[in-house]
């Protein structure tokens, strides 16, 4: 029944090689008859795990907003106004100024901040930094939505710091922005203020806007402290963003944000105020109820809930730094100082039958039964190939 | 800034500006910004379409129960599968299949965020250089926003006012042609308040398929039909034509605010996957943001243990405020209405200017009667009616009595004596 009208649809789908898609076939792969337990070290979502579990009053929280049955409806555009003022001023007792309520846009988890951030970013023929390796949802998001994406190189021999004279390589007036992942996924690295700063002046030197993914703001377990990018707002604009779900363990409870950290106005003009709030508006954002709680989770969760994560973190990460070092065909080229993750090395010329780092994880998942992403998901169009993150 | 000034790259796309200038949340604001600060009474909201804050309203128990017990249980605070938790997908596809002629497959079934993102992925899918979308009018002008953004050329279709809404199938066909992707359908209908008849929708699938596209079926406020007309889900055609339908907790529940939506795919005869559509939605589906796990993990008790009883007690109560519209708008001489509402939460009406006084649009009327009366409706301009009015009877019935004898009141007050 072809009806030669349908012949004209033939969609292009983008290179969509997502982490939770890898791992779904990493977790086909796995060996039915294997009796033991498949241990997944490729995703960033310990919550599978009992001794990673939230805080007792953020899950209280939750049902009583719930049953309170005052926010069964829709909430305003951009989230309620507690909740925004809420994470304003959690953010802001780490800046050099304040941020207004109005700063801040309630979002669907940080996937859906990185996907409001690139729509309203993108213009006919604009372009956008990424990192590499990085998170690849950036650049999926980034092709679907026509932004021409160029990738600049974190340099592991220097804590996967950014190569800033590749990003000015690379900028033109086309370049509306820079991505940076700190702490920093895959990579675990954890910018120093030295470092941050520099950034910022690139990019005002530039005239581009930076956009500081700190989903693992605040998880950082080794000698650098984190530093939030919004710091140095007054130098360049930055938009931070975060998310509940790293921090607190829930990244199915879906609350992130996107945090306009602009003291001196140059990105937030009327016009892009405007432009952003009506674009919040047609994609509708976290259930209501869960924003209803973010005050409660944010003012009264314990100090101590924080210091179990980060030391359970720094516990784990330095078992896998140690037993990494016994394994001689793969090497750390950074100790991890924060987030969930650590990106290692292949020396493929000490294995036989091993092509590639794809080769590596599929092996692996079907021989024993753990899982771990290989290098290209985070690191597209590898020049530095066959790495692993777990 | 009394330094040198930085030449920044960044601009806005005015474009967007474009695609969300007329929401419907635009057009309330604008009409709210002119109420009266010093009127004591209480303002009454016949303009938007979420009862959750009146108490007859209120959600299911057994719904408030499934989530609290999802939080307490702690086993869906992880990130969900991108297309949703199996056990979600399952359950909607069983609360599908009750009505449909065979089973429905869970694999057929994707979670979203409520069904505006369900939107957003169809029409992001379907937008390609050079392609039209058939939308309805009066519609739902997200669907018209989303378009735009996506660079989807808009030719709109009439409903008949005169014909309780049916689609006008003639037009539909003079405006396709074969760059036309889809059509959008909204049954039971916003904002009219429509319930299409089996036959009508019969026609509908067979002119789609005549013409060569597929057919959006917007059912968020499926089986909220309380006339003479039964809900008859449009999925019953996928063998027909290709059918995406759209649902949601928000309507049937009463809880938009928990953001939990679906696609359901129906399309037996493979033609969607033959041409890669249903790839792409699950492509895009996956690099977006999904609906909190939680309200994912509630979803299999929710669907299965909400009782006949409370639906029946929600159409109930949206009969008896329809049938209270009906009673106090048929004494209003400049207002008329083609048809009543046999379903959804709302109704058009139409305003006869010529009677009426310095009144010259549907847009003053608004705003002069929330500015006399604390009244809000909305202009029928918001959803591609100018000089007509939506109004929602899906509120409190004392509210709704109050407030239609204040537009009844604030009409007389307006009309030319002769």
């Amino acid at each position: 029944m072809d009806d030669p009208k349908k012949q004209n649809w033939e969609i292009e789908t983008p290179n969509n090689i997502t982490i939770k898609g890898i791992i779904g076939l990493l977790m086909g792969n796995t060996e039915c008859n294997d009796d033991r337990k498949v241990i997944s070290l490729g995703i960033g979502d310990p919550t599978a795990y009992s001794c990673f579990h939230t805080a007792a009053v953020a899950q209280e929280a939750v049902m009583e907003s719930l049953l309170s049955a005052k926010f069964n409806g829709y909430s305003p555009t951009a989230g309620l106004p507690q909740a925004r003022k809420a994470i304003a001023d959690y953010l802001s007792s780490e800046l050099p100024y304040k941020l207004s309520w109005e700063d801040v846009y309630l979002t669907a988890g940080c996937t859906q901040a990185i996907e409001i951030t690139e729509s309203i970013l993108a213009g006919p023929g604009a372009n956008i930094l990424l990192p590499r390796p990085g998170y690849p949802i950036y650049g999926l998001c980034a092709a679907f939505r026509h932004l021409e994406i160029r990738y600049f190189d974190l340099v592991p021999e220097k804590g996967w710091e950014v190569d800033l004279k590749a990003v000015e390589a690379l900028v033109d007036h086309n370049t509306v922005a820079m991505v940076i992942i700190n702490p920093g996924n895959p990579c675990g690295n954890v910018y120093k203020y030295q470092h941050l700063k520099k950034i910022a002046e690139t990019a005002k030197r530039l005239g581009v806007v930076v956009i500081a993914d700190e989903v693992y703001g605040h998880l950082a377990f080794g000698d650098s402290s984190f530093v939030p990018m919004g710091v140095f707002g007054s130098i360049a604009p930055v938009i931070t963003l975060g998310s509940l779900s790293k921090r607190w363990l829930v990244p199915g409870w879906r609350l992130g944000w996107l945090v306009m950290n602009d003291p001196n106005g140059s990105l937030k003009s009327p016009k892009f105020i405007e432009r952003l709030n009506k674009y919040c508006d047609i994609c509708g954002g976290p259930a209501t109820f869960i924003q209803a709680a973010v005050p409660t989770i944010i003012e009264q969760t314990h100090d101590v809930f924080f210091r179990k994560t980060i030391n359970m973190l720094k516990q784990t990460s330095d078992i896998c730094f140690e037993k990494i070092k016994e394994i001689h065909c793969i090497s750390c080229p950074y100790k991890p100082e924060g987030s969930m993750a650590v990106m290692v090395k292949l020396n493929l010329s000490l294995l036989k039958d091993i092509s590639d780092d794809i080769d590596f994880c599929f092996k692996m998942a079907k021989e024993e039964s753990v899982i771990i992403l290989p290098g290209l998901c985070c690191w597209p169009k590898k020049l530095a190939p066959n790495h692993f993150r777990c | 800034m009394g330094e040198k000034s930085t030449l920044w790259n960044f601009e806005g796309d005015e474009h967007l500006n474009k695609a969300s200038a007329c929401t419907i949340r635009s057009f309330l604001t604008t009409v709210k910004e002119n109420l009266n600060q010093n009127d004591d009474r209480p303002v009454i909201p016949l303009g938007h379409g979420d009862p959750s804050g009146f108490p007859s309203f209120r959600t299911a128990q057994v719904a408030e129960d499934a989530v609290v017990d999802a939080v307490r249980s702690a086993k869906f605070n992880s990130y969900s599968s991108s297309l949703g938790i199996l056990d979600a997908r399952r359950a909607i596809a069983e609360y599908l299949s009750d009505d449909h002629p065979y089973d429905i497959s869970p694999k057929d079934v994707f979670v979203t965020v409520g069904a505006r993102q369900a939107i957003d992925v169809l029409i992001t899918v379907l937008a390609r250089p050079g392609a039209n979308i058939l939308l309805p009018r009066p519609g739902y002008p997200l669907y018209e926003a989303r378009a735009v953004f996506s660079h989807l050329e808009i030719r709109h279709f009439d409903l008949l006012p005169e014909k309780a809404w049916e689609v006008d199938l003639n037009g539909l066909e003079a405006l396709a042609d074969d760059k036309t992707v889809a059509m959008v359908l909204i049954n039971p209908g916003n904002p009219c308040g429509n319930v299409y008849t089996h036959e009508h929708l019969q026609k509908i699938a067979e002119t789609a398929k005549k013409l060569g596209f597929l057919i959006i079926s917007d059912e968020a406020y499926g089986y909220l039909a309380f006339g003479s007309n039964p809900f008859v889900p449009m999925a019953r055609f996928g063998s027909i034509v290709p059918v995406f339908t759209i649902g949601s907790l928000s309507k049937r529940w009463m809880v938009p605010g928990w953001r939990l939506g679906w696609i359901l795919m129906s399309d037996p005869n493979g033609i969607l996957q033959k041409h890669k559509i249903t790839e792409c939605v699950k492509s895009y589906i996956d690099i977006s943001s999904d609906p909190s796990t939680i309200t994912q993990g509630a979803l299999p008790q929710i669907l299965k243990r909400t009782t006949k009883s409370f639906h029946s007690k929600t159409l109930n109560l949206l009969r008896e405020a329809a049938d209270t519209c009906h009673a106090i708008l048929k004494e209003i001489p400049c207002i008329t209405y083609p048809s009543r509402p046999q379903g959804s939460m709302f109704l058009m009406v139409k305003l006869n200017l010529p009677l009426l006084k310095d009144i010259n649009d549907d847009i003053e009327f608004c705003i002069k009667l929330a500015r006399e009366e604390s009244v809000i409706v909305l202009p029928g301009a918001a959803v591609g009616l100018k000089n007509w009015l939506r109004i929602t009877f899906a509120v409190e019935l004392s509210y709704l009595e109050d407030g239609l004898e204040r537009i009844k009141a604030f009409t007389l007050r307006h009309t030319k004596t002769e």
